[in-house]
């Protein structure tokens, strides 16, 4: 339904409010990227993923 | 004549040829001089020289230096003037420290933690608020001072060149790493937190709001991490305590209600305490002593025989409803606690870590329950909680096969950490850990504290295998990646050079031991003085800790195995497999010179992968000054930490475990293994518990998996965000209006700063399609 109140904005919320990223940093947890150092945020940067496909039964 | 000279900021001051006497007196005094009549003598003859020779009026104080070590040696004192000459360069590096102190305190005051290093060195320090700038200052100004004037010259030098790294430098005269807190010994009888005496807990409540405070004084009489070893064992004494005191209400409520008695509660507690003296039984959780029966005989002389069941299922019923929800509000204030409070003046939470899984019992199952499914709700507005670490201690026999009593607790295990990242896993199986497990003593399964220190071994005293009241004293980390680029391709080179190192280190890790143990009861009043660490109840407020400390380890460290063989041969461990082998041999010989130095010293030295948070690009940074950029060793920003394979290197899961899983066996200061998973891993809990189990196979001693865990705090949706959150649609730093909030149900709170979403529908729908029970 198309908003037929003429007389008002709809209200916003959330301007400026970024993303949390929740990440490991040598094994505990920081809610945020900004309080990583700049070798860490580098590592972290680096990371690439691991697969769980089959592949040990085939080694 | 000379009248004034200038000094080094450029500020001209009097001249005083006495100034110069003084300066050359010194020197002398060092190699035994005694005659000041002959320093005045020489010191005439350096303004003879300044004035006449070098047509001076108003000489630097470089100039006048440059003078009198000319003077003496044309005098004949040649050993003077070299005293002289090494007086001035000492004096020259403090100036230059000095300098450099300032510096980094003009930066911190200066500029914020988005432009300097320095503030973000540990990321659970806010570096931008008050208390933590503060805590920078003072650990700044303490390494400066220890390097100049405390740590042997040898040691100092090879930590500021980056071959070792003394890690927890500011701390170096003042405390210990770490410690496992034993809750249950240290409650018994209450405890004082050298501020006010708290009585014995008698309630799962307060059992878990002393355990924060345990670790909250523990936390500022230590540099490290706080752990408690068997949070299972430790809180199902709270459950207990909390289960009985309900029975016996509800006891008493039944007796009023169903039989008209006016003092139920008294006359309930009067046969409670009856029975257990009588027949040893408590009322507890499903009955599982007894201890119904024995109070039946006992209602049967008060009430009519056929209302016993009704009083006894009424008060069962409640009992264990009321006890359940207690113990799991107790562990959600526990989780929130731990995220909240502040020690070390305010700057950062405890870091805290909890072990359990292990403790079968009803109430320890209970706790272990409760837990889990605390920090699986998060946070207040759903945010993932960053402490404390929970560590799930797996154990073949008690929850890792189905059929096993804690199964169900193990698969609970893997779905919040599949949502939370924690718990991480550790492993009883593993050999080396599982030498020490004794079943039905906890104090002998092996427990991780914060990032991954191990401390269970006891050369020194070998009859307290035990984790409990131990912890790290010190550790130092050995720049690997340095020596491998310094042998050129020489193996043997490198290993006699990591020998060196090896030796170096050790003798550094005496030298802080020593100051350690000079430290008195006093220094320590939550850790000594209330007992926490083993033995230390056996000491006076003034007596030293030496002996108690030698249950601590004192251990060595490393990091970059990966560019260490990478410079070495060319191929890291995950590239070959000459590279694993040689890789085992490094880091067997570096176990192998920890355990000699154990026996030859009677203490615990041990040897730890690393955690490495501000070294990580700390050795790589001088590493890439010194020898520029070598592909594979310096071209990062970073070394790998430890023995991992590096971050950068497609490996599948089950090979990068197959990998590193020997290494853990080596490591026994402590170590953990890594798993990034992609996507969303609550989605496919069986590839998850999958990776555990190959985790278990393998012989890995402690592990954990990471995947992304993001959160949009307007919307609170926890999961995976790309670039537009996938609940409410709005990119990062866009608004979204209140309409589509409350469309979607989650706009509960009328303001935009106390936004966020208390649960999450969708995810609650998947709990339900995926029963652990």
């Amino acid at each position: 339904m198309e908003n037929k109140n003429i007389n008002a904005e709809p209200e916003m919320v959330g301007a400026g409010v970024g993303f949390e990223r929740i990440r490991r940093i040598t094994g505990y947890l920081v809610g945020t990227l900004d309080r990583f150092n700049n070798a860490k945020r580098a590592e972290e940067h680096d990371r690439v993923k691991h697969s769980v496909s089959d592949t040990l039964e085939v080694l | 004549m000379i009248k004034t000279i200038v000094k080094r900021d450029g500020r001209k001051a009097e001249f005083d040829v006495k100034k110069i006497a003084d300066a050359i007196y010194k020197a002398a005094q060092v190699l035994g001089g005694k005659d000041y009549d002959m320093a005045v003598d020489l010191a005439n003859q350096v303004v003879d020289y300044l004035e006449n020779t070098c047509k001076l009026e108003e000489p630097g104080v470089e100039q006048i230096q440059d003078a009198v070590e000319r003077v003496m040696i044309e005098n004949g004192h040649a050993r003077t003037a070299k005293e002289f000459i090494l007086y001035r360069a000492e004096r020259t590096r403090v100036r230059d420290m000095n300098t450099r102190l300032m510096k980094i305190y003009e930066e911190l005051t200066f500029k914020d933690a988005v432009d300097n290093d320095i503030k973000r060195e540990n990321a659970n320090i806010d570096g931008d608020t008050a208390m933590g700038t503060m805590l920078k200052y003072g650990s700044e100004g303490a390494k400066q001072f220890y390097e100049m004037y405390v740590l042997n010259p040898a040691h100092s030098k090879a930590h500021r060149e980056g071959d070792i790294h003394i890690h927890d430098l500011d701390f170096l005269t003042l405390t210990t790493t770490c410690c496992q807190i034993n809750i249950e010994q240290l409650f018994k009888g209450g405890f004082s937190t050298g501020h006010g005496f708290l009585r014995e807990p008698n309630d799962i409540s307060s059992y878990s709001a002393l355990a924060c405070i345990a670790i909250q004084s523990n936390q500022n009489d230590q540099h490290g991490g706080q752990s408690i070893p068997d949070f299972d064992y430790g809180m199902a004494i709270g459950v207990r305590k909390t289960y009985r005191r309900i029975y016996i209400r509800n006891v008493g409520k039944a007796l009023e209600i169903f039989c008209d008695m006016e003092d139920g509660e008294p006359t309930a507690k009067e046969i409670c305490l009856k029975v257990e003296k009588a027949h040893g039984v408590s009322p507890v959780l499903y009955n599982g002593n007894g201890y119904c029966a024995c109070e039946a005989e006992e209602l049967r002389q008060l009430v009519d025989e056929s209302l016993i069941g009704k009083i006894q299922s009424f008060a069962r019923k409640n009992a264990e409803k009321e006890t359940t929800r207690s113990t799991y509000q107790s562990m959600e204030a526990f989780v929130h606690n731990l995220n909240t409070m502040h020690s070390r003046a305010g700057a950062q939470v405890p870091f805290s870590s909890i072990n359990y899984g292990t403790d079968t019992s009803p109430e320890g199952r209970l706790v272990i329950r409760s837990i889990l499914l605390a920090n699986e709700a998060g946070l207040g507005n759903g945010e993932t909680p960053i402490f404390p670490i929970h560590i799930f201690k797996v154990k073949e026999g008690i929850n890792y096969n189905p059929g096993e009593p804690n199964y169900d607790l193990f698969k609970l295990a893997c779905r919040v950490s599949a949502r939370r990242l924690f718990p991480n896993f550790s492993f009883l199986d593993a050999p080396f850990n599982l030498q020490y497990y004794k079943p039905g003593n906890p104090d002998t399964e092996c427990a991780y504290m914060g990032c991954r220190t191990r401390v269970i071994a006891n050369r020194y005293d070998p009859s307290r295998e035990v984790v409990s009241g131990r912890g790290n004293l010190s550790f130092t980390s050995v720049n690997l990646p340095r020596i491998a680029i310094n042998a050129h391709g020489n193996v043997d080179w490198f290993f006699e050079d990591l020998d060196r190192k090896i030796q170096l280190i050790i003798d550094q890790l005496l030298e802080r031991f020593e100051i350690q143990c000079s430290k008195k009861v006093r220094n320590y009043p939550f850790l000594m003085g209330q007992g926490v660490w083993l033995d230390s109840e056996k000491l006076g407020p003034d007596d030293e800790v030496r002996e108690v400390l030698k249950h601590g380890t004192l251990t060595l460290g490393f990091i970059g195995l990966a560019e260490c063989l990478k410079a070495l041969i060319g191929k890291h461990h995950g590239e070959s497999a000459e590279a694993q082998n040689l890789g085992l041999d490094i880091v067997g010989f570096m176990r192998k010179r920890m355990d000699e130095a154990s026996e030859k010293y009677g203490l615990n030295f041990s040897l730890i992968a690393t955690p490495a948070e501000g070294l990580s690009g700390r050795f790589v940074r001088l590493d890439k000054k010194k020898y520029g950029i070598i592909p594979g060793v310096t071209d990062r920003d970073y070394y790998t930490n430890s023995f991992h394979v590096p971050v950068y290197y497609e490996i599948s899961a089950f090979d990068k475990i197959r990998l590193e899983a020997p290494y853990h066996a080596l490591t026994n200061g402590g170590h953990i293994s890594y798993i990034e998973l992609d996507g969303d891993p609550l989605k496919n809990l069986d590839a998850f518990e999958r990776v555990v189990r190959c985790m278990k196979e393998e012989g890995i001693g402690y592990g954990s998996i990471n995947h992304p865990v993001d959160r949009d705090p307007v919307c609170g949706y926890t999961g995976i965000i790309d670039d537009v959150c996938p609940r409410c649609g709005r990119r990062e730093f866009e608004a979204v209006s209140v309409e589509k909030l409350k469309q979607l149900g989650v706009y509960k709170n009328l303001n935009a700063d106390t936004l966020g979403y208390h649960g999450d529908p969708a995810e609650e729908r998947e709990r339900a399609a995926n029963p652990v029970e």
